[in-house]
C-alpha cells in the first residue's frame, strides 16, 4: 500500500482505517482474537485505578505488540480530569496519544464541547497528540483543527447504541470542510454502517461495543475490517451518481 | 511508623521506599503501573529513583478495557 492510501495522523501512516476498542468483551482471550481479525492498528484502552485487594489481569498482557495504545479519558466530566488522566497515562509509559472524552451526560454518553475544546488546546499546548469525541458540529471542528487536534471524531449515534449514521447529514458537512483526518466513532454497529461511513468520505472509524457485543465478535471484527476496506476502496472508486429515472443497463430496440 | 495513602487506603512507608519499592511489595508488576503522587504524574522512568515521604497521597492506575 502506497503512503497515499493510508491513514495518517500526526504524521504517523497506518494501513488499517479500523480503529477499535477494548470495552464489553466477555473475556481478554476473545478481545485479543477479535482485535487480531480486526487487523486494527489503534486501540483504545481507558485508566482507572487498581484494586489493590484485587487487581486482577493486565490487559496490556492481551494485546499485540505493534498497535499503538491510545488512552482516553472516559470517566473524565471536566476539562481538568481530563488533562490529569492524560497526563497521568503518558508519565506512566503510555503513548502520548489522547482519544479525548469530556462526558457529564450519563443517559446518551454525549461530550461537552465547551471542555473538550479546553482540554484539547491543553493538551496540544502540553504536547499531545489529541483525538477528540465530539457531537457532530462543523463548528467545532474548526476549533479543535485550530487549537491543534490531530483528529477530529464525530459520534454516528451514542456510544453502544449501535444506531448506525443517525447523524449523517452532519457528518458529511464535517467530511466536506475536513483539514485533518476525520474519525467516524461510536454508534457504528453494523459493518454496512463503516462502509457508509467510508463511503461518504470518513478517513477512519472507530468501533468497539459493534464487534465485542456481537454473536461472534472475532468473525464480526473480520467483517468490519472487509467492510472498511470496502467502503474506502469504493469511495476512491468513485461511487455511481443517483438517478431519479431508470436507465437501461441492457440496450434499448433489437429485442427479438 | 510512616505512612501513606495509596488509591485511598492507609500503606505502611518502609524506610527509603521508591515508588518501584512499593509497587514490588503490593505486588503490582503490571507492565503498566500509573503513578501520581500528591497530584502530579511520576515518571515512569523515575519509579526507581523518587522516594516516598510519611503523609503521600499516591494514586495508581492502569490501562484497563475501554472504547
Amino acid at each position: 500500500m502506497s503512503i497515499q492510501d493510508q491513514l495518517v495522523i500526526a504524521g504517523r501512516a497506518f494501513r488499517s482505517r479500523l480503529l477499535t476498542g477494548t470495552g464489553k468483551y466477555d473475556t481478554f482471550e476473545t478481545m485479543r482474537d477479535a482485535l487480531g481479525a480486526s487487523g486494527s492498528e489503534i486501540v483504545t484502552v481507558a485508566v482507572r485505578r487498581i484494586d489493590l485487594d484485587a487487581p486482577g489481569d493486565d490487559i496490556t498482557a492481551y494485546l499485540p505488540d505493534d498497535v499503538l495504545l491510545l488512552p482516553n479519558t472516559s470517566g473524565c466530566e471536566t476539562a481538568e480530569e481530563a488533562v490529569r488522566t492524560a497526563r497521568l497515562a503518558r508519565a506512566g509509559g503510555l503513548p502520548d496519544w489522547v482519544k479525548l472524552e469530556v462526558i457529564p451526560d450519563p443517559r446518551y454518553l454525549l461530550p461537552d464541547p465547551v471542555e473538550t475544546l479546553r482540554a484539547a488546546a491543553e493538551l496540544v499546548e502540553d504536547g499531545f497528540t489529541v483525538l477528540p469525541y465530539v457531537l457532530p458540529d462543523p463548528v467545532l471542528q474548526k476549533k479543535l483543527e485550530e487549537v491543534g487536534c490531530a483528529t477530529v471524531m464525530p459520534l454516528a449515534a451514542p456510544i453502544g447504541t449501535g444506531r448506525g449514521l443517525k447523524l449523517r447529514d452532519t457528518i458529511r458537512i464535517m467530511i466536506e470542510q475536513a483539514e485533518v483526518p476525520l474519525v467516524v466513532d461510536a454508534g457504528l454497529g453494523s459493518p454496512s454502517h463503516a462502509a457508509e461511513a467510508m463511503e461518504m468520505g470518513a478517513d477512519a472509524v472507530l468501533v468497539n461495543t459493534g464487534i465485542a457485543r456481537a454473536g461472534d465478535p472475532v468473525a464480526m471484527a473480520r467483517a468490519f475490517k472487509l467492510a472498511v476496506e470496502a467502503g474506502r476502496t469504493a469511495f476512491e472508486a468513485g461511487i455511481m451518481e443517483e438517478q431519479a429515472q431508470a436507465q437501461p443497463s441492457s440496450p434499448v430496440g433489437g429485442t427479438v | 511508623m510512616s505512612s501513606i495513602v495509596v488509591n485511598g487506603k492507609d500503606e505502611s512507608l518502609q524506610d527509603g521506599d521508591t515508588v518501584s519499592a512499593l509497587l514490588e511489595r503490593l505486588g503490582l508488576g503490571a507492565r503498566y503501573a500509573l503513578v501520581e503522587r500528591n497530584g502530579e504524574p511520576v515518571e515512569r522512568s523515575r519509579y526507581a529513583e523518587v522516594r516516598l515521604e510519611d503523609g503521600d497521597r499516591l494514586v495508581v492506575a492502569r490501562p484497563v478495557a475501554g472504547g
